[in-house]
C-alpha cells in the first residue's frame, strides 16, 4: 500500500487510519473495534496513550468582534489607556484582572492568561483567519481551523457524537469554521439560528423500525461492494452512515429542556450562557471539540458599555462553566478558551470606543493541561506593545495542542508538503503548561 | 491484517528553521529501496533529461528525439499499456484482471459522459456480441453530447476550483469542449482572451476571479498551466527543489502585475510596474520577466516624463474608480501576452505541455505521473518517465488535442482493469496494477442520482439522438443546483457524516428521489409485481448491472418482511441502492 | 432681556488637553471652569485667562474616571466619580474636605439642586441619591429603574437633573425609563418613557447601545428634554441621529422629537434657554456638536460642529456662552446677540 497517499506520516495516525481502512474494507460495523482491538495488542502503549488523548477536550469561546484586553484579562488601571474600570485581586496572587470580570477573577487557580500576543492583523477577515487557523493564509493551502484540528486528532473515528460543532447565533461576522483541506469529514456540524442540527431527526413520514431495516439493508448492499476495494472514499462512505443513529441520538445533547431546571438557572438566561451549557452536554458526552462564538464585541464606539454588557456575560457564563466542569470531574480533561480575532486598542476614541488592534492582547486557557494561575507575558503600561514574552497565533496554538497532549510538531503532508499543526517556528509556552 | 508495512515508523520531524514548510517530503519510494529495479539505459536517459529540461539546457525538441521512444505513430493505448506493463514485469506483480463489461461500461459513462448509464444502455452493451463494442462505446461516448458537458464541469472543477460558480465561465468552456478547442488556444482565451468576443470574454474569468489576489493569480497559473507550485519560493529559494528560485516566483508575478479590473470589472493592464523582492543574500531585488525554463522576457526601454507617469496612475485611478471610464487601452508592451508567447514557443512548452498530459492523466487514473500534479521538478521524477516523454510529445505533435489523449486513456487495458484486488496486499497507486475508485465529483454524483431515480422506462431511446441532447441538457441544469449539496473532493477526500445524514433524513432526498410518481423509479417498480422483475430492474438502474445472487435474496427478502405496505418497502430497497457507496464512487 | 442669538453662534477658542473632560462647573460670573477628567482628577481651568492652563486638584482624589462635578457653595465644588466616591472639595485651596463612598457602582452623572443645598448623584447601581450639600449627609435614595435591562444585561443609570424650582428631581436610564420624583420627599410623582434612545440588537451583534444622556426641565418645569440618541443599525458606532425628546411630564406625553438633521450621535447635555423658547444641545459622535432648536417647533435654529465630541457644558449668565468639555478638548462657543456687550460684563442673572 501506498502510505503517500495519506496526510500524514505519523504512527498514530497511522494507526487511525489503517484500522478505518481495514474496517471499511471488511465492511462491517463491528470490525473496527476488533481490529482497534488487534492494534492494541500490537502496539499496546502508543494505543493506551492514543485513549488517554482522545478523553481530551476543548471548549472555545470564541469573542467575535475582538474583546478588548484592558477590560478583561490586561487592565491598566489609571493609564491614559486604562478607561473608568478598576482592576481587582485575583484568586492568584499577584495577578489581577478588570473588576467587570469579579467571578472569573474567584476562579483565576483555574485559569491562565497570556498577556503578549502579537498578532500583526487588526482586519476582521484576515484576524479572524489567522486565530482560527493559527496561520497566515497561504497560497494552495486551505488551512483546518483548530476545531478540525482538534477533531482529527482528538475524535474517535466510529464516535456517536459529532467531532466538532460550531454555534455562532449572532449574524455579524458569522464564520461556520473550515476544516481546509482536511476536507468535510471534519468540517463543524454548524448551528446559527436554532440548537437544533440539521438532519438529525427521522422524518415523519418513516417508522422508525423501517429506518432502521433499510440502513441494515444499505450495509449489507455497501459491504459486499466493499468487498475486495481498499479505498478512504468507501471506507469513510461506511463510517458516515454507520454514525447516523449515533448522531440522530444525540439531538438531545442540544435541548437544554433536558437539565434540571437549578442547572439551567445557574447558566442564567443569555444566549451565550445556554450555549455554554449546551457546550458543557457535548463535551461531556464525547464532542471533542465546541466552539461557542460570542458576537459582537466590535466596541467602536462606546467600549465601556458594551464591555459592562458583554463581560458581564462572559465572565457569569464562563466562571458557571468552569464550576460545571469542574463538580462533573471535566475540567481536567476539558480546555476552555477565550480568545477572538484581536484586541483592542490603548487609545480611546471620541466615541470613547476602542478600535481594532493586534499587536499586545491577551487570550485565556482554563482546565486541561493548564497551569491555573499563571499569567505569561506583559505589556507596557499602557499596552501599546508587548514588553515581554512575545506570542504569535502559532504560539497560542502550540500551547494549546500542547496543553491537550497532542504534539504540535506533528505534521501532516499536503501534496508533497509537510504542514505542522501549529504553523513553523512555534512553540507552546511552558509557562502556562501544567 | 498486513500491519507491519502499515505502520510507517516514522518520527515527526521537529523543523524550526523558517525555510522548513516548504520543504516537500521526500517523496515516499514506491517500493524499498532494495527493489527498486535496476535503471536501464533509457530511464537514466530520461532522467538527465529531466534535469537537463529543468536546468533549461536542453529544450523539449531535443529529448523528443529520443531515440528510446515508441514510434510517434503508435496507438496511443499500446504506448500506455507498453510503458504501465513493463513496469509490472519489473516490479514482477501481475495487475488485476480486465473489469467485466458492465464495470467498464458504468467507468467510461462517468469519465467520459460524466453519468451512470441508462439501465436501457447497459442493457445493450451487455448484448452486444461485437469484439470492437468496446472502441466503438468510447467513440459514441466521445462523440455524445455529454462529453462536452462533463469535460466542462471538469475543467471549470480544475480551473476556478475554490472559487463561486461562474456562469460566464462555464458557457466558454462548454463552447471550447464542444468544439475541441485545443489546450493551448484555451491558454489564451484564458489569459489574454478578448472581451469583445463573445466565445471568449467568459475565458477571462479565471483571471479576473484571481485579480485582486496577486499571489493566487501568480500561483494558480503556475500550477494550473506549468504544473509547478512556486509559491514556496515566494520567501526564499525553494531549499530542495534547485529549480526554484525565488527569482522564479517573482518572474511569475512580475507577469501579473500590472494586471487590473476595472470598475466595470474588464481586465486591464498598466503601462508601467515592478516587482521588487527581498532576499536573504542580495537584499532587494527587481524581478526579471523571468520564464520557468529561466527563458526571460525585456521590455523595450522607454524613456517615460513624470508627467506620463503621473498621467498612467490617472487612467488607473479612473478606470478603478469610475463607472463610465472608457474601456481600458492595450498597454504598449503586455507582459501577460509575452507569458503567453514565451510559455507556448516551442523551446519553452515543456512545462505547459507535459502538465496538460499530467492533468489529464491524473483526470482519470486519480494520480498524475509526476505526482503531486503540481510538483514538477527534478526531486520529484514521474513514475513512468518515457511515458510521459511519448505522450507529451505526441500531444504537441497533434496540436494539444485533449481529446485525442482522452481516447488514448479510455482504450488503455490499464484504464480498464479491475478495481478490485484479490490477491494480498494491494500494490502501490503508482505502478496501475489495479484501478484506483474515485469518489465522484458534486455534478457526477447529482446526476448520477437522479438518472439511477428515475423511471427507466421514460429515457429518449437509443435511436433519437436529439431528444437525449434535450434530455442531458435538463439533467444537467437539475444537478446545478445539488451538486452545491456535496463536497467536492480534494486530496484524501471522505465523505462527511454531513452527506450521510442529509440522505437519512432530509425532505428533499425522499421528495426528489423516492418519489412515488410516475416519472420514478420508486412509480415504476410499483408497477412490477414480479419482486424478481422489480429487483432486476431496480439494480440495472441503479447499478448498471444485474444483481448478485446473494443481493437479490437479500431485497427479495426485504419485501417478503415488509410486504404489508409494498411502497414502503420498494421506497426503503430504492433507498438503500442510492445510499449504497456504488453509487458514490466510480469504480 | 436677552443678550443671546443662536443665529450668531461661533466657536471663539478651542484648548487641547491630554486627557478627556467628562464634566464641567463654573464659578459664578467668571470663566473658570471646574472640570473632571479621566485622568482621575478634577482641575480648574479659567477659560477667559490670557493663557489658560489646567491647574490640578490636589490631595487624594478619585480612582477613576471623573463624570460628575457641581459647585454647592461659593467656595465648594463636589465631584463623583467611576469609584462610587463623592469628594468635597475647597475650590481656593484646590483640595479635598470630604469624601464620602456614595455608591456601589459607578457615578454616571451630579445635579445641584438651584438652591444650591441638595446634591443629586446616579449611579449604575440604579440608586439616586440626595445629599446634604453642606455636610455630605445622604437625605434619601431612590430608585424606579431595573438593574437588569428586559435582554438580562446590567442596566445604567446615566442621567439626573433638578427642576428650575427645585422641586423635582429626574432621573434617566439606559432603556429609555425616566423617573420624576419629588425632591423633599422622595416621592415618584410621574414616569415618562423614551425607548428610542435604546437600541437592542437581538440578532445581528446581541448587545445594546444607547440610553439616555441627557435631561433638563423648562424653566416653569413643566417640559422635560430627554436626550440620547435614535435607533442604531450598526451598533458598534454612534451612527445614529442626535436625538431629543420633549414631554409634558406632567400629562405623561411626548410633545416634541427633535432629530438632528445633521449631526449624529449622543446629545450629552442639553439646557433650555431662560425663556424657554429654545433649547441648546451638544454632544457627538467622533466628532461633535453645538445645536440650536426651537422648543415649540422642534426646528433647527443654528447648529455648527464642535471641534469634539461634548461630553458636557456649562453656559454663562447673559446664556450667550457656552463652555464645552470633552474629548481631549475645552472649546468656547458665543452667540451673543449685535449688541450685547462681553460675557464678563455682562449682569449676573441666574441661569441655573
Amino acid at each position: 500500500m501506498n502510505p503517500g497517499s495519506f496526510f500524514c506520516g505519523s504512527a498514530d495516525h497511522g494507526v487511525n487510519r489503517r484500522g478505518f481502512l481495514s474496517a471499511a474494507a471488511l465492511g462491517t460495523a463491528g470490525t473496527f473495534a476488533a481490529d482497534m482491538t488487534q492494534l492494541d495488542l500490537l502496539r499496546h502503549s502508543a494505543w493506551a496513550d492514543d485513549v488517554k488523548k482522545k478523553e481530551k477536550r476543548v471548549i472555545l469561546l470564541w469573542l467575535a468582534g475582538g474583546a478588548s484586553q484592558f477590560e478583561t484579562w490586561d487592565p491598566k488601571p489609571g493609564r491614559p489607556t486604562g478607561g473608568p474600570f478598576r482592576a481587582i485581586q485575583t484568586a492568584s496572587s499577584g495577578v489581577q484582572i478588570s473588576e467587570l470580570m469579579p467571578k472569573m477573577a474567584a476562579r483565576m487557580q483555574t485559569t491562565a492568561i497570556i498577556r503578549s500576543l502579537n498578532t500583526k492583523n487588526g482586519d476582521h477577515g484576515g484576524g479572524s483567519s489567522l486565530m482560527e487557523t493559527g496561520r497566515r493564509k497561504d497560497p494552495g493551502i486551505d488551512y483546518p481551523d483548530l476545531g478540525a484540528l482538534c477533531a482529527k486528532e482528538l475524535g474517535r473515528i466510529d464516535s456517536a457524537v459529532p467531532d466538532y460543532v460550531s454555534l455562532y447565533s449572532s449574524t455579524e461576522g458569522r464564520r461556520k469554521g473550515t476544516s481546509g483541506f482536511l476536507g468535510a469529514r471534519y468540517a463543524p456540524m454548524f448551528l446559527s439560528e436554532n440548537m437544533v442540527p440539521e438532519n438529525v431527526r427521522r422524518l415523519e413520514t418513516i417508522s422508525d423500525i423501517d429506518h432502521q431495516d433499510r440502513a441494515a439493508l444499505r450495509d449489507l448492499l455497501a459491504k459486499r461492494f466493499a468487498q475486495n476495494r481498499t479505498s478512504d472514499v468507501i471506507g469513510s462512505h461506511t463510517n458516515a452512515y454507520q454514525r447516523v443513529r449515533g448522531l440522530m441520538a444525540s439531538e438531545k445533547l442540544f435541548d437544554i429542556e433536558q437539565e434540571p431546571e437549578a442547572m439551567r438557572a445557574k447558566y442564567g438566561p443569555t444566549q451565550f450562557g445556554q450555549q455554554c451549557l449546551i457546550a458543557r452536554r457535548l463535551v461531556e458526552a464525547g464532542v471533542p471539540f465546541v466552539k461557542v462564538a460570542r458576537a459582537w464585541w466590535d466596541s467602536h464606539g462606546q467600549n465601556f458599555e458594551t464591555h459592562r454588557e458583554l463581560c458581564a456575560d462572559l465572565d457569569h457564563s464562563m466562571a458557571v462553566l468552569l464550576d460545571d466542569l469542574k463538580d462533573r470531574g471535566l475540567l481536567e480533561h476539558t480546555l476552555v478558551l477565550t480568545f477572538g480575532e484581536f484586541g483592542r486598542t490603548p487609545q480611546i476614541n471620541p466615541s470613547l470606543g476602542r478600535d481594532h488592534f493586534a499587536s499586545a492582547w491577551s487570550a485565556s486557557l482554563s482546565g486541561c493541561g493548564v497551569k491555573g494561575g499563571a499569567c505569561y507575558g506583559k505589556t507596557d503600561p499602557d499596552g501599546h506593545t508587548v514588553a515581554e514574552g512575545e506570542a504569535s497565533a502559532g504560539d497560542l496554538f502550540a500551547t494549546i495542542l500542547t496543553a491537550l497532549g497532542i504534539d504540535p510538531h506533528k505534521e501532516y503532508t499536503l501534496g508533497a508538503r509537510p504542514v505542522p499543526l501549529s504553523d513553523f517556528g512555534s512553540k507552546p509556552i511552558k509557562e502556562v503548561l501544567a | 491484517m498486513r500491519l507491519k508495512s502499515q505502520l510507517p515508523s516514522h518520527k515527526a520531524i521537529v523543523k524550526n528553521d523558517q525555510t522548513s514548510h516548504c520543504l516537500p517530503r521526500p517523496i515516499p519510494p514506491t517500493f524499498e529501496r532494495n527493489e527498486r529495479p535496476p535503471m536501464r539505459k533509457t530511464v537514466r536517459l530520461t532522467w538527465l533529461s529531466l534535469w537537463l529540461f529543468a536546468t533549461g539546457v536542453v529544450s523539449f525538441t531535443t529529448i523528443s528525439l529520443a531515440a528510446d521512444l515508441p514510434s510517434a505513430d503508435a496507438p496511443i493505448e499500446q504506448v500506455i499499456d507498453q510503458f504501465i506493463n513493463e513496469r509490472l514485469e519489473t516490479e514482477k506483480v501481475t495487475p488485476a484482471p480486465q473489469a467485466d463489461d458492465l464495470n467498464l461500461l458504468r467507468r467510461l459513462s462517468l469519465d467520459l459522459a460524466g453519468r451512470i448509464p441508462t439501465s436501457a444502455e447497459a442493457q445493450a452493451f451487455a448484448a452486444n456480441t461485437s469484439p470492437t463494442k468496446r472502441v466503438e462505446l468510447v467513440d459514441r461516448l466521445l462523440a455524445s453530447p455529454d462529453f462536452p458537458l462533463h469535460q466542462r464541469n471538469e475543467l471549470d472543477r480544475l480551473l476556478l476550483a475554490h472559487k463561486p460558480n461562474d456562469g460566464e465561465f462555464r458557457k466558454y468552456l462548454l463552447w471550447a469542449t464542444q468544439q475541441n478547442r485545443p489546450w493551448d488556444a484555451m491558454f489564451r482565451d484564458m489569459l489574454i482572451g478578448s472581451e469583445a468576443d463573445e466565445n471568449q470574454k467568459g475565458a477571462l474569468t479565471f483571471v479576473k476571479s484571481r485579480a485582486r489576489e496577486l499571489d493566487d493569480l501568480t500561483n494558480d497559473t503556475a500550477s494550473l498551466f506549468f504544473g509547478v507550485n512556486v509559491s514556496c519560493a515566494k520567501c526564499h529559494d525553494h531549499p530542495l527543489a534547485q529549480d526554484w528560485k525565488q527569482d522564479h516566483f517573482y518572474g511569475m508575478t512580475s507577469f501579473f502585475s500590472r494586471t487590473y479590473l476595472t470598475k466595470k470589472n474588464l481586465l486591464a493592464e498598466k503601462q508601467v510596474g515592478e516587482v521588487k523582492f527581498s532576499t536573504k543574500k542580495e537584499g532587494q531585488k527587481q524581478a526579471a520577466f523571468l520564464f520557468l525554463t529561466g527563458a526571460t522576457i525585456s521590455e523595450p526601454m522607454v524613456e517615460r516624463t513624470k508627467e506620463q507617469l503621473k498621467e498612467f496612475d490617472e487612467v488607473v485611478k479612473k478606470q478603478t474608480q469610475e463607472d463610465n471610464a472608457p474601456p481600458p487601452e492595450k498597454p504598449s508592451f503586455s507582459p501577460r501576452e509575452k507569458l503567453v508567447e514565451v510559455a507556448l514557443r516551442a523551446e519553452d512548452n515543456r512545462f505547459f505541455a507535459r502538465n496538460c498530459v499530467n492533468r489529464i492523466w491524473a483526470q482519470f487514473f486519480s494520480r498524475g505521473i509526476v505526482d503531486p500534479v503540481d510538483q514538477m521538478h527534478s526531486a520529484n521524477p514521474p513514475t513512468h518517465p518515457e511515458l510521459l516523454d511519448w505522450l507529451t510529445r505526441d500531444l504537441v505533435a497533434h496540436n494539444y488535442d485533449m481529446k485525442r489523449l482522452i481516447r488514448g486513456i479510455a482504450l488503455s487495458q490499464t484504464y480498464s482493469r479491475s478495481s478490485e484486488w484479490t490477491s494480498g496486499e494491494q500494490p502501490s497507486a503508482a505502478i496501475y496494477a489495479v484501478v484506483k475508485v474515485k469518489p465522484l465529483t458534486p455534478r457526477q454524483y447529482a446526476l448520477s442520482l437522479h438518472m439511477a431515480a428515475y423511471n427507466p422506462t421514460q429515457w429518449p431511446a437509443a435511436d433519437q439522438p436529439d431528444k437525449w441532447a434535450q434530455r442531458r441538457e435538463q439533467l444537467e441544469n437539475t444537478a446545478n443546483g445539488w451538486s452545491n449539496m456535496f463536497e467536492v473532493p480534494g486530496e484524501g477526500f471522505q465523505v462527511a457524516i454531513d452527506e450521510a445524514l442529509l440522505f437519512t433524513n432530509n425532505k428533499r432526498i425522499e421528495d426528489e428521489f423516492l418519489r412515488d410518481s410516475g416519472d420514478r423509479l420508486v412509480g415504476y417498480l410499483k408497477t412490477l409485481s414480479d419482486n424478481s422483475a422489480l429487483i432486476d430492474a431496480a439494480f440495472w438502474s441503479v447499478n448498471s448491472r444485474p444483481p448478485r445472487d446473494e443481493e437479490r435474496a437479500a431485497l427479495n427478502d426485504y419485501l417478503q418482511k415488509h410486504s404489508t405496505d409494498r411502497l414502503v418497502a420498494i421506497r426503503q430497497i430504492v433507498w438503500a441502492l442510492l445510499t449504497s457507496p456504488e453509487l458514490r464512487v466510480c469504480f | 432681556m436677552t443678550t443671546s442669538d443662536p443665529t450668531k453662534l461661533k466657536m471663539t477658542k478651542e484648548f487641547g488637553l491630554p486627557t478627556i473632560a467628562f464634566c464641567v462647573a463654573r464659578v459664578p460670573n467668571s470663566g473658570r471652569l471646574i472640570f473632571g477628567s479621566s485622568d482621575f482628577k478634577l482641575y480648574e481651568f479659567d477659560a477667559l485667562a490670557e493663557k489658560p492652563q489646567p491647574v490640578a486638584f490636589n490631595g487624594e482624589g478619585h480612582q477613576s474616571y471623573v463624570t460628575g462635578v457641581v459647585l454647592c457653595a461659593p467656595n465648594i465644588a463636589v465631584s463623583g466619580s467611576y469609584d462610587g466616591k463623592l469628594i468635597w472639595w475647597d475650590l481656593e485651596k484646590r483640595e479635598p474636605i470630604r469624601t464620602v463612598s456614595a455608591h456601589e457602582l459607578w457615578i454616571r452623572r451630579l445635579a445641584v439642586s438651584p438652591d444650591g443645598k441638595t446634591i443629586a448623584s446616579v449611579s449604575d447601581d440604579m440608586q439616586c441619591k440626595l445629599w446634604n450639600a453642606e455636610t455630605g449627609e445622604m437625605l434619601r435614595q431612590f430608585s424606579d429603574h431595573k438593574p437588569m435591562t428586559p435582554h438580562d444585561f446590567p442596566s445604567m443609570l446615566y442621567a439626573v437633573t433638578f427642576s428650575p424650582d427645585g422641586k423635582f428631581v429626574a432621573t434617566g436610564d439606559k432603556v429609555g425609563h425616566v423617573a420624576i420624583w419629588e425632591t423633599n420627599s422622595g416621592a415618584k410623582v410621574a414616569t415618562v418613557e423614551a425607548p428610542t434612545l435604546y437600541t437592542w440588537d437581538p440578532r445581528q451583534r446581541r448587545h445594546s447601545i444607547g440610553g439616555i444622556r441627557s435631561l433638563a426641565f423648562s424653566p416653569d418645569s413643566k417640559l422635560l428634554a430627554v436626550g440620547g440618541t435614535g435607533q442604531i443599525g450598526n451598533i458598534d458606532h454612534l451612527e445614529a441621529s442626535a436625538r431629543t425628546e420633549i414631554f409634558d411630564w406632567q400629562a405623561g406625553q411626548r410633545v416634541k422629537e427633535i432629530v438632528n438633521d445633521k449631526f449624529k450621535g449622543l446629545v450629552e447635555h442639553h439646557v433650555f434657554d431662560p425663556s424657554g423658547q429654545w433649547i441648546v444641545s451638544s454632544g457627538g459622535d467622533n466628532g461633535g456638536f453645538v445645536s440650536f432648536h426651537n422648543v415649540e417647533t422642534g426646528k433647527t435654529l443654528h447648529q455648527d460642529k464642535a471641534p469634539m465630541h461634548v461630553h458636557q457644558f456649562a453656559l454663562n449668565e447673559a446664556c450667550d456662552t457656552l463652555f464645552a468639555v470633552g474629548h481631549h478638548k475645552i472649546a468656547i462657543f458665543e452667540f451673543k446677540a449685535e449688541a450685547a456687550k462681553p460675557a464678563e460684563a455682562a449682569p449676573a442673572t441666574s441661569t441655573n
